[in-house]
């Protein structure tokens, strides 16, 4: 459903939301956004925060030996590049890792829609910023709030004037116009094994993960022992050790394991899937210390190779 | 998966049939591999993945080399316990004759079954095959219409299937068990991908035809 909400009607929403669950939000601490439990809707920022949020569903350390109970936690602020990462990763995870799946169904999202295409973000390349699949989302427009909320959470808003859907709509289609999306669709069919980016990446990656951790549709985990835990902790398929056993290292190049990142978030997550492993959030970009550009992947010429 | 507390976890293959005791036939390799001959109480998570599809086939051969023969024994005693024991013939090499695990059970099959044995490297009082598993396939009594199952170090599996193809054996038959660094076994923390599948989840057994496309097959 769709309603049109004052400043004062979305404080009360949330206020509402807050008796069932921890509130957190966006905002900013030392002169970065991060999320924070808050206790008003007036003081959560319009900001993306520094790190997606990705931590609230797969913790970057764990114990997985004890799956406690999960506090029902609803997360305002998120922005839609980041929020579909959660749906993305769904498709491989949900169900499958006990962790992820708790946290998941006890979380709801606030969607705060971008106003406008930030620089070098292209999530309109991937269906954002208004998501086909929400709990909430949010689009200011001046001092009134556009709200569309999935039927899930539609009792906190009942109460609410309704409006139709055509504010996101022509919304959407303005901003599309604005960003310019890229032409994504079949780049799984374009990707050469052989492409010469793969070595040219590997001549500057410095091994570092960024792109990794900062990505909001990487899952991948290492399992280890340490004391009497058995820990889980993000890992990066860039590090030269993530396939290496006893049989050997299939991938002992830097170039094959940026080529398998690539692949997998265009190509063999396309074939099992049925959608990209990106969200066109662009922070791989930023975190990438030497300009590793995944947006070059994308439009990359190679057939002209 | 087979864990030592405090150690780590390792995916280990169950060397015994269905409704018998555990059985796990390891060799000391590694960080976790290396602690389970000695702890006293080992973990065990699973089973995950798939398993020799036999029960699908009129005729099974099955192919092994070195440390993969533990999945095999399991097969034969499943085999065995449903009155199946004549419907497979069995090729296993090692480097050298002291390698070849099982050697009793070796014997024991041998008295019902088709066993095919070779090694790399002769030594000692061995006086059977030397050279490589694939060379076995030419000695096979059943059918080209068998399924061909195959386990082993990748080069072996490489050639062992090349070989399988060029004297008859159907590409849709033949199916093989890949190893890789697999941590999770639910298909999600990432590190056994070979393409689109997770060896853990979708395989370590895949139907040659399905995966022989991928580029990261054989390592």
């Amino acid at each position: 459903m769709n309603y049109l909400l004052s400043k004062d009607e979305m404080d009360a929403a949330f206020h509402s939301i807050s008796m069932d669950f921890k509130c957190y939000g966006a905002v900013e601490r030392e002169g970065e956004v991060v999320f924070d439990r808050v206790n008003s809707f007036g003081g959560i920022s319009e900001e993306r925060s520094r790190y997606a949020p990705k931590e609230f569903l797969i913790s970057r350390n764990e114990d997985v030996l004890v799956l406690g109970t999960q506090d029902r936690k609803a997360v305002f602020g998120v922005k839609s590049c980041d929020l579909k990462g959660f749906y993305i990763m769904d498709r491989q995870i949900l169900g499958k890792d006990p962790f992820y799946t708790e946290k998941r169904r006890n979380t709801l999202f606030a969607n705060f829609v971008c106003n406008e295409p930030c620089d070098g973000g292209f999530c309109s390349s991937f269906g954002g910023p208004v998501l086909d699949e929400y709990d909430l989302q949010i689009l200011r427009e001046g001092e009134m709030y556009h709200v569309m909320v999935s039927e899930k959470y539609d009792g906190y808003f009942s109460s609410f004037q309704r409006e139709d859907s055509s504010y996101f709509t022509s919304f959407k289609e303005e901003f599309n116009r604005k960003a310019e999306p890229l032409q994504v669709e079949g780049v799984e069919d374009r990707m050469k094994w052989d492409s010469k980016l793969w070595k040219e990446y590997a001549s500057r990656c410095i091994s570092c993960g960024a792109c990794n951790f900062s990505c909001p549709t990487c899952y991948c985990f290492d399992l280890y022992d340490e004391g009497g835990e058995r820990k889980r902790e993000w890992d990066s398929c860039i590090l030269g050790g993530f396939t290496s056993s006893s049989a050997g290292n299939i991938r002992n190049g830097l170039d094959e394991r940026l080529r398998q990142r690539f692949y997998h978030k265009f190509v063999y997550f396309k074939r099992s899937k049925d959608t990209y492993l990106c969200t066109g959030c662009d922070r791989c970009v930023e975190d990438c210390p030497v300009d590793i550009d995944i947006k070059e992947v994308i439009t990359h010429d190679y057939s002209g190779e | 998966m087979l864990s030592v507390q405090g150690v780590g976890e390792g995916p280990i293959s169950v060397a015994s049939g269905a409704g018998r005791q555990l059985l796990f036939t390891i060799r000391d390799i590694g960080t976790v591999t290396s602690k389970l001959k000695t702890s006293r109480y080992v973990g065990v998570r699973g089973p995950y993945g798939t398993s020799w599809p036999w029960k699908e086939y009129d005729e099974i051969v099955a192919v092994a080399g070195g440390i993969g023969i533990p999945p095999i024994r399991s097969l034969i005693e499943e085999m065995n316990g449903a009155g199946r024991g004549k419907d497979i013939e069995v090729l296993y090499g090692a480097r050298t004759p002291s390698d070849l695990v099982y050697k009793k059970e070796l014997k024991d099959w041998s008295k019902s079954i088709e066993v095919h044995l070779t090694v790399d490297r002769g030594e000692g009082e061995w006086n059977g095959d030397v050279g490589f598993v694939p060379t076995l396939l030419k000695k096979v009594r059943l059918s080209k219409n068998a399924a061909v199952f195959v386990i082993g170090p990748p080069l072996m599996m490489l050639n062992t299937v090349k070989e399988a193809l060029s004297i008859g054996f159907k590409a849709d038959r033949i199916y093989l068990s890949l190893e890789r660094r697999m941590e999770c076994g639910i298909g999600v923390c990432g590190h056994c991908n070979v393409g689109e599948f997770y060896v853990c989840e979708d395989g370590p057994i895949f139907n040659y035809s399905r995966v022989k496309e991928q580029r990261e097959l054989f390592l």
